[in-house]
């Protein structure tokens, strides 16, 4: 399964997100993010696997700022 | 040491807050939120963890709108210098501390705001809120009150204000210096939009310990530098808490505030008002009887803190204090950092010397300091 990172740019929205996806059965992890520093800078976003478009879904209706969607090898 | 000085910060620290410190210095020591290795990203979870129980204790708008800062007077500067621009009106109460009428005064000066002071009835609330009500001007921006004097133990009805606030469309900061962890708080339900607390005094964190809960944007930030975040960017990250925490946390302190409301959740807020209130009752009755001024009605039960002033034998207030240090009982005299609201009560000359006892205080206590008191020379 394809896996992906949405970043969050802050790490306390993305320990949120991550705690939502994970109520909502998504197996996610926060990690520094490791993408678009240029255009980001440091951060942080969730890793995930899964139904993207439903993760990305859940965490715009709970107000999570999300920068960027990126698969990940 | 008879410790009855717990308005300026919880004497005794319970167990489960010094485990929590010392569990963060052994264990958490590394920058949360700056880097992707295990111990970075355990004590950014640590310290999320402490955000969410604040945001629950508090009814906050999200765990990322609790933001830690260095105290409660910091806390306090974040939101007044954050929202308030030339032409403002604000509205305080009669018994601001100097947290509140330093930035105050410093901003009218420099800034070009100004401020009213609405006057707090000892015995009506009714009465406070028309006197909040009646100074609301069309640039009245914001309504900034302590939710309970430092001095005189008076509780501000913070509720009914809030209310007012929403319905003229006033923002609403509260300084819950002496009420965190004893008075029952929901934003929420109280409608408001700063909420400042010192951890170190009913949350029972370290020294050191303030929260800013702000349920609204502060635009204009005193304190700018990294962030962990957006680091590219030269503009400071415009969303909480980034917005208001710049450098390094203070992780040991921040799990201590964690800890701190795990033990007032396990022993009730209302269990702890009602024991701490009982005390000051009891020794309110027993400075009566020997002779004691009092500045204040009977403390009862929902309109006063368990803080308390007094005056002894028309002894300076400062010599009073020095005795019964000597003596073995800690008390603070003086001005408490308050001489607005030492106007208000008529001892700007003199001061007054305040009990306020705590959780862990006894009877035999209390009857210690009046026993000490008769025998004052």
């Amino acid at each position: 399964m394809k896996r992906y990172v949405i970043i969050t740019g802050t790490v306390t929205y993305a320990i949120r997100g991550r705690d939502i996806l994970r109520k909502e059965g998504f197996r996610a992890t926060v990690e520094r993010n490791t993408v678009g520093i240029a255009r980001y800078g440091c951060g942080y976003g969730i890793v995930l696997n899964g139904n993207i478009e439903k993760a990305v879904e859940i965490l715009n209706e709970s107000g999570i700022k999300i920068l960027e969607v990126s698969p990940v090898n | 040491m008879i410790y009855l000085d717990n308005a300026a910060t919880s004497g005794k620290k319970p167990k489960v807050v010094i485990d929590a410190v010392l569990n963060g210095l052994k264990y958490y020591s590394a920058n949360p939120g700056r880097s992707g290795y295990k111990t970075s990203i355990d004590t950014s979870m640590a310290v999320y963890r402490v955000r969410e129980k604040l945001y629950e204790f508090f009814g906050a708008k999200g765990p990322e709108n609790v933001c830690f800062t260095a105290n409660c007077t910091h806390s306090i500067n974040f939101v007044l210098n954050g929202v308030l621009n030339n032409g403002d009106h604000v509205i305080v109460s009669s018994l601001e501390h100097n947290a509140v009428m330093r930035p105050l005064h410093f901003l009218r000066d420099k800034k070009g705001i100004t401020f009213d002071v609405a006057e707090v009835d000892f015995l009506s609330p009714e009465k406070t809120l028309e006197n909040f009500k009646k100074l609301i001007k069309p640039n009245t921006k914001l309504i900034f009150t302590t939710h309970g004097s430092n001095v005189t133990g008076t509780i501000i009805p913070i509720e009914k204000i809030g209310n007012l606030c929403k319905e003229k469309g006033i923002l609403f900061g509260v300084d819950a210096a002496q009420t965190a962890g004893v008075l029952n708080i929901n934003m929420k339900k109280m409608n408001i939009d700063y909420l400042c607390v010192a951890a170190h005094k009913g949350l029972y964190a370290p020294m050191g310990a303030g929260v800013l809960i702000a349920n609204k944007p502060i635009e204009n930030i005193t304190v700018l530098g990294g962030t962990g975040s957006n680091s590219n960017q030269m503009q400071q990250p415009d969303f909480f808490p980034e917005r208001i925490e710049s450098g390094t946390q203070n992780v040991p302190t921040v799990l201590g505030i964690g800890a701190g409301v795990d033990f007032v959740k396990n022993m009730g807020v209302d269990n702890i008002y009602k024991k701490e209130l009982n005390h000051t009752q009891y020794v309110y009755e027993k400075l009566k009887k020997i002779g004691c001024k009092l500045y204040t009605p009977f403390p009862k039960k929902d309109l006063y803190l368990p803080v308390l002033s007094f005056n002894f034998r028309d002894k300076n207030s400062l010599e009073i204090g020095e005795y019964l240090g000597k003596k073995g009982i800690a008390v603070r005299s003086g001005l408490h950092c308050a001489p607005f609201a030492h106007s208000t009560i008529g001892t700007i000359e003199v001061g007054t010397v305040r009990i306020s006892p705590g959780i862990f205080n006894g009877i035999s206590d209390l009857d210690s300091i009046i026993n000490i008191l008769k025998k004052y020379k």
